[in-house]
């Protein structure tokens, strides 16, 4: 539905502020990773302008040539991955045997669940890095691996729970009926229906992924295999010397595609919320 | 037969749901219950530095912290935190998820833009903050100094005066929420049946009036979910602070999970951290039993 | 003949016995063959990445894990050329991670909680609280003291515990800790900073040229280095020599109302929002007269602006009614945990470091000072002859400064638990930022901040650990 002129004028007097507010962080770590160390600790400059030996690449080029941030965003990337495979896999039977089978104790359940969500990581490193030592882990990807699915799916279950109570019961019966066993209907009928609300959970233990950092700090300290929050900490604070211009850029390269993918999928992300999280 | 058999048993709904309950229930309850358990343990005990053991101390932890100064303003803070910052991002997130339903022009760019801290993890998003709202090189304070707004040789440091510093905490919480709950109130909107909008307006509500009593009593129980996302994120969560303020200037932006930390990690006296940790998890606990069946029975009527 | 073979073959049948093992546990916990694949493929995508030492297999491997140096080329240099000639030495695998400063006490504690770890740990403060879960380093300290002589005080009284007569870490070096101040503010008005009240009377005069004196009172390391060291300066001390606490004192309240009179005439409010970075990036832009922090300023001014790196000069920490006492910057500590896999080569190691210290005193550009004095010779003569320094004997005074003014955290006592749990929640800048702010008196603020630091030392007391 086309909007009128007026509603119009309005829609881009409330949104616009609020992109302008939301995005100028990045506007200024893009303008701040383009300046020179003389140009920007110089407070005479105009800090939206250029001084001396700016604009410059030099910051991306010290990322990408003197530190291994590609390394550590490819790991990020892994972890996150597979992170998801594993919570989907766990999460997307338990969600479906709460919602279908298990009846009255199954809300209490998916509730206890959501609520392992509130157990705070601050201290639970120490006692879990214990776990990754004794499996041999320590030091490496896989000891994320093994302990993100444990906020992750707690939550992919508790949404996939309500999302697939908003599936017609009908569609299963019909399938059921024809002669399919319980877990053909759960692969052949439910999942495909189910696959905004599927979405959702990979774009949100996603985003969960990679915004862990005490984990990520507590049990890799080897170059190799450190994720790119905790990489950048190591290589672009030094001390008392902070890394600015690096460190911005290292910030607004994996959050644009991130961005740009959210973007893409939200439709989709929406919908899977509406279907699932409150039901 | 033996085959047959176990097909059967697949479709008995008693063998069935506990199968498929059987490893998320396994992982979690190994990856987090015992990893609690014993950090309740340790709440009462005096253990120090690292080691998973200790002399037992009863409520010792807890009665101390709950005399210690710093933990009131620390407990304090973090309900400051949440409170504000949550009740800036639901009437933001209500009022933008509102526009942007509508079909406009440039309309994927701008969604771009508002997802983009959502997109960012939060340890470097934040470090971004930290710069701009650096002591000397603040973008704010030089943009504010050639407004003529503040005073050129005085201008306010907002992480060194305890209410500016609590503002910016709040203010990077609430940017970092924002798009989330914007996402999740479209959502709700998206979930309003078309017949409810084709009612309303017959029934000649429109604009404001139709906002009110019409689609924000709709999107009231995913609001609450998207409130209470947002109250997990601000009370559990550590970067924020500990990269802005690390609880100064003297602990005035002190709050749990960081004081938990700088206690049980960085001082070294593990039990009394494990007891601020854990002072946090019953009220939260509480508050997301009755905001989820708050959510449910609101939709139910 | 047979006998030789096998002896080659040991080690590799050992990593496939550790393999075999791990996939087994794996297997038990229900995690599934995924993880042991992918951990399979991230060892051969690490070992690609780095370029690992080639050669002939090395017998053993010894694990470090230590901060990012300030000078990146100080870690290129311990990486790849000082640990590897070691390792040729030793027929070892030195490996050496590294991580940022802010991130030590959590790996320190996930180590300790999994007893797993690195062989050497390295910290940036004393890490007495930890004292139960290393060895007694005592070994290391008598072999570098038989071929150097006496180990200096500052780094005795910052590892060593009398009460349980245990060396809970070895230090193999600190930082001394100047005045870095701009020689051309300070020469306009015609005053040195050598004493603190000098800095007081030029303060308001360089404030009003927009170039106010930078002390930090934030929650941050340089903050609570420098407010100790000015209270020792009035006479204000933490603990007495027997490690009892005394900050209610005369000394102590003589500080905080020089500090707050400085606060009020010298300084600007930026002093509460500082990060460790501030003052190096307020003084590199011209701004401050004055700051108190290791080398890092002067040395990051080199190489982004040379000509203001020029007027900064060094200066002794400035001298107070109770004379010139100043900290260390940070003291440098190894552990090695009682779990560590390879501790005779871990001992070997800090022995050998510390004996020759002149390649880690040159590659950190000065910053690392040895814990025993002795281990470079002519210290003085190196640091007249900076390379990059205007005018080249501007170091020299950090000789003078290690030598003469730098003493441990908690001096007179030694630094301890309760000194330890005290100084990382940052009491000292909150007491000093509660007052200059006005929200405490100096009597009520060291009689409060008296009685909490009275608290943690009795728990660490009550522990047989003051």
């Amino acid at each position: 539905m086309p909007l009128r002129r007026r509603d119009k004028l309005i829609t881009y007097l409330v949104v616009g502020p609020f992109a302008i507010v939301l995005a100028f962080p990045f506007y200024w770590m893009l303008q701040t990773s383009l300046k020179s160390e003389l140009d920007l600790y110089n407070t005479e400059n105009n800090p939206f302008g250029w001084g001396e030996g700016s604009p410059t690449l030099d910051n991306y080029r010290f990322l990408f040539s003197d530190t291994q941030y590609v390394h550590w965003l490819l790991n990020t990337v892994l972890v996150g991955l597979v992170v998801v495979a594993i919570t989907l896999a766990v999460a997307l039977p338990a969600g479906y045997a709460l919602a279908r089978l298990s009846g009255r104790w199954g809300q209490s359940m998916g509730v206890g669940l959501f609520l392992v969500y509130l157990v705070p990581p601050t201290l639970l490193f120490l006692p879990l890095s214990r776990v990754v030592a004794e499996l041999g882990l320590q030091d490496r990807l896989a000891s994320l691996i093994l302990v993100y699915p444990g906020f992750t799916i707690p939550f992919a279950t508790w949404l996939l729970m309500g999302f697939f109570k908003s599936i017609p019961r009908e569609l299963e019966d019909a399938a059921l009926v024809d002669g399919a066993s319980r877990l053909r209907t759960l692969v052949w009928i439910v999942f495909p229906i189910s696959l905004p609300g599927i979405l959702t959970v990979i774009i949100f233990t996603f985003s969960l992924c990679v915004n862990e950092f005490v984990y990520a700090i507590a049990f890799i300290t080897h170059s190799d295999s450190k994720v790119v929050s905790t990489g950048i900490y190591t290589e672009l604070i030094r001390g008392d010397v902070f890394y600015w211009g690096a460190l911005m850029a290292a910030t607004l390269i994996p959050s644009i595609p991130l961005a740009l993918l959210y973007n893409t999928f939200l439709d989709r992300f929406i919908a899977g919320f509406t279907g699932g999280a409150f039901r | 037969m033996p085959r047959r058999r176990r097909r059967d048993l697949l479709e008995q709904r008693r063998f069935l749901a506990p199968a498929l309950i059987a490893p998320a229930v396994i992982f979690v309850a190994l990856l987090v219950g015992a990893p609690l358990a014993l950090s309740v343990y340790l709440s009462f005990t005096n253990a120090t530095a690292g080691s998973l053991t200790g002399d037992f101390v009863g409520f010792q932890n807890y009665a101390d912290q709950w005399s210690d100064p710093n933990f009131r303003t620390a407990f304090r803070n973090t309900i400051v935190f949440t409170l504000v910052a949550n009740a800036i991002v639901v009437v933001g997130a209500a009022f933008l998820s509102h526009f942007l339903v509508r079909e406009f022009r440039g309309k994927w760019f701008l969604r771009f833009l508002i997802l983009l801290p959502w997109a960012a993890p939060v340890a470097l998003s934040t470090i971004g903050f930290l710069w701009i709202f650096d002591s000397l090189f603040s973008v704010v304070n030089w943009t504010l100094i050639h407004l003529s707004l503040v005073d050129q040789f005085n201008p306010p440091q907002w992480l060194g005066e305890p209410n500016k510093a609590l503002a910016a905490i709040i203010t990077v919480h609430a940017w970092r929420l924002l798009p989330f709950a914007t996402v999740i109130m479209i959502a709700g909107l998206a979930s309003i049946p078309k017949e409810v909008d084709d009612a309303a307006k017959v029934d000649g509500a429109t604009g404001l009036k139709k906002l009110f009593f019409v689609t924000l009593p709709l999107q009231l129980p995913i609001a609450t979910i998207a409130v209470l996302f947002g109250i997990v994120f601000t009370a559990t969560d550590m970067a924020v602070v500990y990269i802005l303020t690390r609880g100064g200037p003297f602990n005035s932006t002190q709050m749990l999970p960081m004081w938990a930390f700088q206690t049980g990690i960085q001082a070294g006296a593990l039990g009394p951290g494990a007891a601020i940790a854990l002072f946090l998890l019953p009220v939260l606990a509480l508050v997301t039993v009755l905001m989820l069946l708050f959510a449910r029975r609101v939709e139910v009527t | 003949m047979a006998d030789s073979s096998k002896h080659t073959d040991r080690p590799e049948q050992d990593v496939a016995g550790e393999r075999t093992t791990r996939r087994k546990i794996l297997e038990k916990a229900g995690v599934g063959t995924l993880l042991v694949v992918y951990g399979g493929a991230a060892t051969k995508t690490a070992a690609a990445g780095v370029p690992k030492y080639r050669g002939k297999e090395l017998k053993e491997t010894l694990r470090i894990v230590q901060w990012s140096h300030f000078v990146p080329a100080y870690d290129k240099w311990f990486d790849n050329v000082y640990t590897k000639r070691w390792g040729q030495a030793n027929d070892t695998e030195v490996l050496v991670d590294h991580i940022n400063v802010s991130d030590i006490p959590a790996r320190a504690a996930a180590e300790v909680a999994a007893q797993s770890g690195h062989d050497l740990f390295f910290f940036l403060s004393p890490p007495a609280a930890y004292e139960d879960q290393v060895i007694d380093h005592k070994e290391i300290v008598q072999a570098v003291t038989r071929k150097r002589g006496k180990m200096g005080q500052l780094a005795f009284r910052s590892t060593y515990n009398p009460r349980t007569k245990k060396y809970f870490a070895f230090s193999d070096n600190y930082v001394p800790d100047p005045a870095n101040y701009r020689a051309d503010l300070w020469g306009e008005i015609g005053i040195k900073p050598t004493t603190w009240d000098n800095v007081l009377k030029a303060a308001p005069k360089l404030k009003a040229m927009n170039n106010p004196v930078g002390i930090g009172m934030s929650n941050e390391l340089d903050s609570n280095m420098a407010l100790m060291a000015l209270m020792m300066c009035f006479g204000g001390f933490i603990q007495n020599d027997k490690n009892r606490v005394v900050l209610n004192s005369k000394g102590t309240r003589e500080a905080l109302k020089f500090a707050k009179a400085l606060y009020e005439q010298g300084m600007s409010n930026e002093i509460f929002a500082w990060t460790p970075a501030s003052n190096n990036q307020a003084m590199v832009a011209g701004r401050l007269s004055l700051a108190m922090n290791a080398i890092s300023i002067t040395r990051t001014a080199e190489l982004v602006n040379p000509d203001l790196a020029a007027k900064i000069q060094l200066l002794p920490i400035p001298a107070g009614p109770n004379g010139r006492l100043g900290l260390e910057h940070v003291m440098g500590c190894y552990v090695i945990w009682k779990f560590a896999k390879n501790k005779r080569l871990a001992k070997k190691f800090l022995a050998d470091l510390e004996t020759k210290y002149i390649g880690a005193f040159e590659n950190s550009k000065f910053y690392n000072f040895p814990s025993w004095p002795n281990s470079v010779s002519n210290i003085t003569r190196r640091l007249e002859r900076d390379p990059v320094a205007k005018p080249a004997a501007k170091y020299k005074v950090l000789g003078e400064i290690a030598a003469k003014y730098t003493k441990n955290v908690g001096y007179p006592g030694t630094s301890n638990a309760g000194i330890d749990e005290m100084f990382n929640k940052f009491l000292i800048p909150q007491m000093f930022a509660e007052v200059a702010q006005g929200k405490r008196t100096p009597d009520d603020a060291a009689r409060t901040y008296d009685g909490q630091i009275r608290e943690i030392f009795q728990k660490w007391r009550d522990l047989g650990k003051i």
